[in-house]
């Protein structure tokens, strides 16, 4: 960061402005330097191991003694988190693996083959709905496009074009079958004849010969339009009622109703609303609806919601500020396709197990991860001179697959180039454009077993270049999956490997600009302790630099930082995790959402900005008088009075110091204070809002 | 990030405030206001994210190869809106035609980045750093080209504006920028509140807070908050006739308008469309394409009509991080492929005309035997427009490590 020097000078201000009872240690530069008295050493490790303190936290740390807290943190196995454990425990899917989310949650390529008639519909009734329901919004969407399109041309669509010969000859069948079967049958389940239309329509569609002939009577399509929408009329009346039925008679309601009117219903949850048709819901209710919307978004919404559910009530805080890293760090993105049902595994079974362990393992964990391998497109990367590329044939055998022709041919550099740039040995590491090449045709063959159906990590020698490769200097030969094994040792324990890591922990740990002096210790335990994560962080807790003065409140808070810390230290208690996620993402950094390899940055310039800013206040306000949905606070109890003090000075000063532990400015303190005073009352929820907005709060 | 505490060009709040107290950051500005007020050049700079397919945007229709290498998707003949005999733009661009018919609107063909990357999130870095093949360049190319710009002694809060949730690649770095997702939310303790009590608390504290990096931007905001509610840019409703089409791209440009008219000083501005990356069933006169392509030929269309004489001193260029293959693949869509299509459309465009080189489609012409080659780098497009019309004339700092010279420019600007 560009303004380090004066920016710690107005730390340094800052601070002695924060404590303005002693005066006497803010001119008196050598009493600073020496590590600061309890509470504050408290403080500082608090904000650092942690997202931030809860009221008392400083407390207890200050009561087992800070450097016992620490140790105790580095070895989450033996903190107790039962109490998370059991707000998690609704959400199923947390625990489920990529295939059984596969086969439940489905996905558009398993939606495609039902609707090519490749696969049959399936006949468990929630399942046939979430179907249902993605095969109308396939042909809604081709509908509008024909629409559209007409509109735009000013006349009717080429009479040769499949696409709108399917069209016109499926609007009829497939949405009025539907709920004319289901309104008579009453059963609520997709019956057979429905499942025909559907299936008549895909097999036409993909016939396209008989096209020509295809029945355009316009006029008799419009009259269907016309019934088509009345009907839609009584359908949305319909589920206009929903939300004041009773949960369970409502979940019933739902599932019993004609695919149309599903379709209906599903639509109003869409972009995340609809909060009141869900309301009282069992989670697995819940899962079913949100599928019918979007049939991976209890998936997502489930992991999101658990990210934050931890990062406010986790006791091992310190393995979930690290799980936050490492994801930072081996960043993969939530909405690129498959890894929608990829990233759940991938962070409870790559990432966490690893995140205090050793680095050699987490890079390995993570080269074979599923949603890695797809993210960074490894899985579709053929060496040039493979039997696959060759289009050798595949040896005969009872098992051997057919051999289609593939799309991807050829060597996709993706993650050869990340691998070195962004999870090793960094953009000044000393590699070349042909050390990125090699190090993909290394990797060639590692990719994934039916990604779709959430198969796992295959090394298929098929795909592999043969050949003996050179990376940097050193000659792999060549041993199949063995190789990328071997290359991503030599990453794992390399000097710049070393650097590079010691130097981002202490960016998020220290300070945006950290001393060289300190990341330098750091790497030589890297490179002693064989990549033993706690062991560097365990130097880095320990140094003279981490309690430096200049270090205290150095790092500003990033989005998910900034809430998460907001919530705890309010000690609101969250009923609904999804209202504050969507705070985050509005902050610039939805969860899981970060587009780029890189990751999200954790320095400050990224995170001020005007919106950015104006963004916080407003959460902060909205937090504090109660309008985040799914979020309750008590500030009379926070503030440790039974009633509001009718002194506005009292009241703030009480709130400030089980808010913003380590005090606010003068300043911060003043231009509350006349607030106040102008308003003749004191509002706890304003004060607290406009602690929690203040420039303090927006440091850790 | 600098610090220093600023002032800006604010003529048009000025007027609005009308008999209410002036507030002294306006009253502050109003001294410079005057002479620097009209004729701010800007440059709108739209990215198409995801790769769009120039070969069927502006269509090479004259080339036999083109229908050969794409025997599904194709625009045929009788359906482009023919330009120059050579080249025509897909139907769906029919609000363009006008555009080009008066010649605001120019085209720049195979441009683009030189560098071979098919990577989406490398190209589109590398375009908005405006640094191909350097990942390491911390800003981008529109925050440079703000960067000492001669006589501008003062600068508005709104100087550099980005129509999104936060700051893109292409904006960040030193010089300040707004990002905006929705203008009646930028604003603290609610909308329409005159002065809200929380709102001056807020102010209060920033404003004189010794955090210096939050100091800076905390008095910016309040200054672009305030400034931004004088103005009221909310009532300037699209021009009569001015329909834009219901969307995100839609309504980032109807809201970019709006802060032009209100006259914040918008210098460069920045939003862009997805929707793209066509690698199945990408379709032809109709389907996928199609649709994107109306939503961002009516955008752009209603944008420019929506600005009436302000057109006169803007200049928009489209750019996108790569093409598409020539051919179409298996699944009627296309891959990543290398150059593309650029649009440049404003008041002192010379427009009307194709410029660039043509590279055929033969296959022996073909970059790396699949797509379209380069023959103009984009750094030299947007080089033009950065010199020429926003008046920066270090180009050397604007796109380090490429030789831009003014000769070998393509003279779109007149």
């Amino acid at each position: 960061m560009r303004l380090g020097r004066t920016q710690l000078a107005a730390l340094v201000l800052c601070f002695s402005l924060a404590c303005p009872v002693s005066q006497v240690l803010a001119g008196k530069k050598e009493k600073a330097a020496t590590p600061a008295d309890d509470s504050k050493r408290a403080l500082h490790a608090l904000n650092r191991l942690t997202f931030g303190p809860r009221p008392g936290d400083v407390q207890q740390v200050m009561a087992m003694g800070v450097d016992r807290w620490i140790d105790l943190q580095l070895h989450p196995e033996m903190i107790d988190d039962s109490a998370l454990d059991t707000r998690l425990q609704p959400f199923r899917t947390l625990r489920m693996s990529d295939r059984e989310i596969a086969e439940e949650f489905p996905n558009p390529q398993e939606i495609n083959e039902v609707k090519n008639g490749k696969k049959p519909m399936p006949t468990d009734p929630v399942q046939r709905a979430i179907y249902g329901v993605q095969l109308a919004r396939i042909e809604e969407k081709k509908e509008l496009e024909e629409a559209t399109s007409k509109v735009a041309k000013g006349s009717a669509a080429d009479g040769g074009n499949p696409d709108s010969w399917a069209m016109t000859n499926k609007a009829p069948g497939a949405g009025a079958a539907g709920e004319e079967n289901s309104a008579s049958s009453g059963s609520g389940t997709m019956n057979s004849g429905a499942n025909e239309n559907w299936a008549d329509t895909m097999t036409d569609r993909g016939g396209e010969s008989p096209g020509a002939t295809a029945p355009r009577k316009l006029t008799p399509e419009e009259k269907e339009q016309a019934r088509i929408s009345e009907e839609k009329l009584y359908r949305d009346l319909d589920v206009q009622q929903l939300p004041s039925l009773p949960p369970d008679e409502r979940y019933k309601k739902i599932m019993s109703m004609s695919p149309a009117a599903q379709y209906v219903f599903a639509n109003q949850l869409r972009g995340g609303k609809g909060e009141e048709f869900l309301r009282g819901l069992n989670p697995a209710q819940k899962e079913t609806l949100m599928a019918m919307n979007n049939p991976v978004q209890p998936v997502m919404s489930e992991l999101t919601q658990a990210k934050l559910l931890r990062a406010i009530y986790s006791q091992r805080q310190l393995e979930e500020v690290m799980t936050d890293f490492w994801f930072n760090h081996f960043n993969v993105f939530i909405d690129k396709g498959l890894d929608r049902m990829m990233v759940t595994s991938y962070e409870r079974d790559v990432i966490r197990p690893h995140a205090l362990g050793r680095f050699d393992d987490l890079l390995v964990a993570t080269a074979k991860s599923p949603a890695m391998l797809f993210y960074l497109d490894n899985f579709m990367s053929v060496g040039p001179h493979s039997p696959q590329a060759l289009g050798l044939p595949l040896h005969p055998g009872p098992y051997s697959r057919p051999n289609p022709p593939k799309r991807a041919n050829g060597l996709n550099e993706n993650y050869g180039r990340e691998l070195l740039e962004l999870h090793t040995v960094s953009v000044n590491g000393g590699y070349s454009q042909r050390d990125v090449t090699e190090t993909a045709k290394v990797f060639t063959g590692w990719t994934i077993d039916k990604p779709a159906e959430g198969g796992g990590f295959k090394f298929d020698p098929r795909m592999h270049e043969p050949g003996p490769k050179f990376v940097m200097d050193h000659k792999i030969r060549p041993k199949g999956e063995e190789e990328g094994l071997e290359l991503l040792h030599r990453l794992a324990t390399s000097p710049q490997t070393a650097h590079f890591i010691s130097l981002k922990l202490a960016q998020r740990f220290v300070s945006d600009d950290p001393p060289s002096s300190l990341v330098d210790r750091m790497s030589k335990t890297f490179l002693k302790k064989k990549g033993d994560i706690g062991e560097v962080l365990g130097t880095m807790f320990h140094s003279p630099e981490f309690w430096d003065d200049s270090a205290y409140r150095a790092k500003l808070k990033t989005p998910l930082e900034f809430v998460v810390s907001a919530v705890r230290a309010s000690g609101a208690n969250i009923d609904d995790a999804l209202p504050l996620t969507r705070q985050i993402a509005n902050m610039g950094m939805p969860l899981y959402g970060s587009q780029p390899p890189t990751g999200y940055s954790m320095k400050a310039e990224t995170w001020v900005s005007s919106a950015a800013l104006l963004n916080r206040m407003n959460f902060a306000v909205a937090l504090a008088n109660g309008k985040i949905k799914g979020v309750s606070l008590d500030l009379v109890k926070l503030a440790g009075n039974a009633s509001p003090s009718p002194d506005a000075a009292a009241a703030l000063l009480s709130l400030e110091s089980s808010l913003v532990p380590g005090g606010v400015s003068q300043q911060t303190h003043d231009s509350i204070l006349s607030q106040l005073q102008a308003k003749k009352k004191a509002s706890p929820n304003t004060v607290a809002g406009l602690l929690l907005g203040s420039p303090e709060f927006q440091r850790r | 990030m600098s610090i220093t505490r600023r002032i800006f060009i604010c003529n048009g709040a000025l007027a609005i405030v009308g008999t209410a107290a002036v507030p002294s950051f306006l009253a502050r500005a109003a001294m410079g206001a005057a002479q620097a007020a009209s004729g701010t050049k800007r440059l709108v700079v739209i990215f198409q994210r995801g790769a769009a397919d120039g070969l069927n945007i502006v269509v090479p229709h004259a080339e036999p190869q083109y229908y050969a290498m794409r025997p599904s998707i194709n625009i045929p003949r009788r359906s482009v809106i023919d330009l120059d005999g050579f080249f025509g733009l897909h139907p769906s661009l029919a609000p363009f035609q006008p555009l080009w018919a008066q010649r605001h609107l120019a085209i720049v063909h195979a441009a683009g980045s030189p560098d071979p990357t098919r990577s989406h999130f490398d190209a589109q870095d590398y375009m908005e750093a405006g640094t191909p093949g350097l990942k390491a360049t911390e800003d981008g190319w529109l925050n440079r080209c703000l960067h000492d710009l001669p006589g501008r002694p003062q600068r508005s809060p709104f100087q550099a504006i980005a129509m999104g949730p936060s700051i893109p690649r292409i904006l960040s770095g030193p010089e300040p920028a707004i990002a905006m997702n929705n203008i009646n939310d930028f604003t603290v303790g609610g909308r329409n509140a005159k002065s809200s009590p929380v709102a001056s608390a807020f102010e209060a504290m920033y404003d004189h807070s010794s955090d210096a990096v939050l100091h800076g931007t905390g008095e910016e905001t309040f200054d672009a908050v305030k400034m931004l509610k004088s103005a009221d840019p909310g009532k300037y409703k699209p021009a009569p006739g001015v329909e834009y089409p219901k969307g995100r791209f839609g309504d980032s440009l109807r809201q970019l308008a709006q802060l032009i008219k209100a006259n914040l000083g918008v210098q460069v501005a920045f939003a862009d469309i997805g929707g793209w990356d066509h690698h199945v069933n990408e379709g032809a006169v109709d389907g996928q394409i199609a649709n994107v392509l109306r939503e961002f030929s009516q955008s752009i269309a209603a944008f420019w009509k929506d600005l009436g004489d302000l057109g006169e001193d803007t200049v928009v260029v489209t750019m996108s991080e790569f093409g598409r293959t020539a051919r179409e693949n298996g699944n009627r869509g296309t891959d990543h492929g290398h150059a593309n299509v650029m649009f440049v459309l404003g008041g002192p465009v010379r427009g009307g005309r194709v410029y660039g080189r043509w590279s055929e489609l033969d296959q022996s012409q073909l970059y790396e035997g699949r797509d379209l080659a380069l023959t103009t780098d984009f750094r030299q497009v947007l080089g033009e427009a950065v010199l020429r019309h926003v008046g920066n004339r270090n180009l050397s700092e604007v796109f380090p490590g490429y030789e831009n010279k003014p000769a070998k420019f393509l003279h779109y600007l007149g």
